[in-house]
């Protein structure tokens, strides 16, 4: 797609430029290591699955995986539009698609280093002597990526809808836990009608189809189609969305 | 080269372009005028493919701008009015994704670069942060993005805003040699600017055409006459003077026009020049001569009269 790369590029570097992005890796670096060196003992200094509860397995991650796309995706569109860049971007010869697309490989590229932090964790535990499991580390890491590009995604729906970065990122978030926490609730409703909801629910249940496959460190094609699926249907949807905007004025 | 036919924008209920037709040759430079609101810069978005048009269609080099956006564009170089720019990054990457953005090589890109900024006089500020730079050296970094694809067609809505009066000198120049080997369509509502820079001017009021032709077609055909303004010291009353000054050869039409002290001001109409006529009858009849001018239509004058006069038509519209 023409144009793609270089928004990408453009885009990847904005977030680099911004301090927002030094302020969040360091809080996560600091997070993460919190968390690693809270689970090692608990966990009898088992170096592996350690590990893959910082990257994954845990509550904290989620937290981070909920919070942090719609902060690097919030302003992408809707200040854009704001300080007139969407408009430089809608009139130079690219498609809409690839200016969406571009916004939303920056930001999960940005989250894939983000969660290559652990990385530093099991380096660092191979050097102490404790050899990681890295097959499983990077099926893990690979999980938490796609993860994050479906929420990345969403994001970007919700900068291309709402007016002001904040607004954005706070629907995205609520989105966020929506998707993540319905098929919690869906399993606790009883009925005939619960049960149809819940086997619905069942499908967009990102938490399940993160530790069905990738978590236990098995890459399943049917489990990386899911997220893939999704994350485009919501690029698609957030595609739609800057369309309409040029309609609307 | 741009083909507009019968466009129509709505925003709701709200029209903001109504049925505007114009055509621009290759290289001509046009100048698009108006007060406010008129719908100069929604023209330019549909123009430019940022907007599509609600009816009617635009052509730009034979690719219309709603089924061929992407070649459209290609062809467009286009300065918004709020000149957007990624204030983080440094002149020269600003120019450099333009060049990616338009698909250029990497060398190509920077020699490119490098000539438009030598060309907007910014050379020395390549590697200076945009943020960091005043408000017309960031209007002329958007002049030279604008510029780095070599584009056929530039759109340029209010290229002069923010600028002081010697950058202004320096972007009309700029504009000027464009002129000659692209097609040029530049808005303001700065007169002097179109004046100087755009042979042919379109005149927009409330979203329709209320003029289009060579500045001096316009204002011969629609800037009103022109009079003589004659100031002057006398004893005599002043139906008396007008009188008498209407009685000369040549003159239709003698008004006066108040009076300051003893001064009498006078507009005097007929066939062309009469200061001569009249500075000769009053240094006969010995009046003092304060002020002896011939008053013709210039373009403010026409601009001001259409945007004046069709003022009330809104208020009826509204209610």
């Amino acid at each position: 797609m023409k144009g793609l790369l270089a928004i990408y590029r453009r885009e990847l570097a904005g977030l680099f430029l911004a301090p927002l992005a030094w302020i969040l890796i360091f809080c996560v670096l600091l997070y993460q290591a919190h968390f690693f060196l809270y689970v090692l003992p608990l966990k009898g200094g088992e170096v592996n699955g350690s590990l893959v509860f910082v990257l994954g397995g845990g509550v904290p991650f989620w937290l981070l995986s909920i919070f942090l796309p719609p902060l690097l995706t919030m302003r992408m569109i809707s200040e854009e539009s704001r300080s007139g860049l969407l408009e430089f971007l809608l009139t130079a010869p690219v498609s809409d698609a690839a200016v969406v697309l571009g916004k939303a490989l920056a930001a999960t590229t940005f989250l894939a280093l983000v969660w290559a932090s652990t990385f530093l964790f099991a380096a660092l535990c191979q050097a102490l002597g404790a050899a990681p499991d890295w097959g499983w580390l990077l099926a893990v890491w690979l999980g938490a990526t796609l993860v994050s590009a479906l929420f990345s995604a969403l994001g970007l729906v919700a900068s291309a809808l709402f007016a002001t970065p904040l607004l954005a990122a706070f629907m995205a978030i609520l989105a966020n836990i929506a998707l993540f926490g319905l098929p919690f609730l869906a399993r606790s409703w009883r009925g005939p009608a619960g049960e149809r909801l819940a086997e619905l629910l069942e499908r967009v249940d990102v938490l399940a189809h993160f530790q069905g496959s990738f978590l236990s460190g098995a890459l399943d094609s049917a489990h990386v189609l899911f997220f893939l699926a999704w994350t485009a249907a919501a690029l698609f949807l957030a595609v739609r969305v800057v369309e309409s905007r040029r309609w609307l004025g | 080269m741009i083909e507009v036919q019968h466009l129509t924008r709505r925003f709701g209920a709200r029209t903001a372009v109504d049925d505007v037709s114009f055509k621009l040759e290759r290289g001509e430079v046009v100048g698009f005028l108006g007060p406010n609101g008129a719908g100069k810069t929604t023209t330019m978005r549909v123009l430019t493919g940022f907007l599509p048009p609600s009816q009617g269609r635009v052509v730009v080099d034979g690719f219309d701008v709603l089924t061929h956006s992407l070649q459209v564009r290609a062809r467009l170089g286009y300065l918004a009015e709020s000149v957007p720019l990624y204030r983080e990054h440094r002149v020269q990457e600003m120019l450099w994704f333009q060049g990616r953005l338009r698909g250029l090589g990497r060398r190509e890109s920077r020699t490119r670069a490098a000539a438009v900024l030598e060309r907007v006089g910014l050379a020395d500020r390549a590697r200076s942060l945009i943020g960091r730079l005043s408000k017309g050296q960031r209007q002329r970094v958007g002049l030279a993005v604008a510029l780095l694809p070599d584009p056929e067609v530039l759109v340029l809505d209010e290229p002069t805003s923010g600028l002081d009066p010697l950058q202004r000198i320096e972007v009309r120049r700029l504009i000027q040699e464009l002129a000659r080997e692209r097609t040029v369509l530049l808005s303001s509502h700065i007169l002097p600017e179109i004046e100087a820079t755009c042979p042919r001017v379109i005149i927009l009021q409330r979203g329709r055409i209320a003029a289009d032709g060579t500045q001096t077609e316009l204002v011969e055909r629609l800037g009103g006459e022109s009079f003589v303004r004659l100031e002057l010291e006398t004893a005599a009353a002043p139906a008396a003077v007008a009188a008498e000054l209407a009685r000369l050869p040549g003159v239709q039409a003698a008004e006066p026009r108040g009076q300051a002290g003893a001064f009498l001001c006078l507009e005097v109409r007929g066939a062309g020049d009469l200061r001569e006529a009249l500075g000769r009858h009053a240094a006969q009849r010995g009046w003092i001569v304060r002020e002896l001018s011939w008053q013709r239509p210039t373009l403010e004058k026409l601009f001001a009269r259409i945007a004046l006069e069709l003022e009330p038509a809104r208020a009826e519209g509204a209610a």
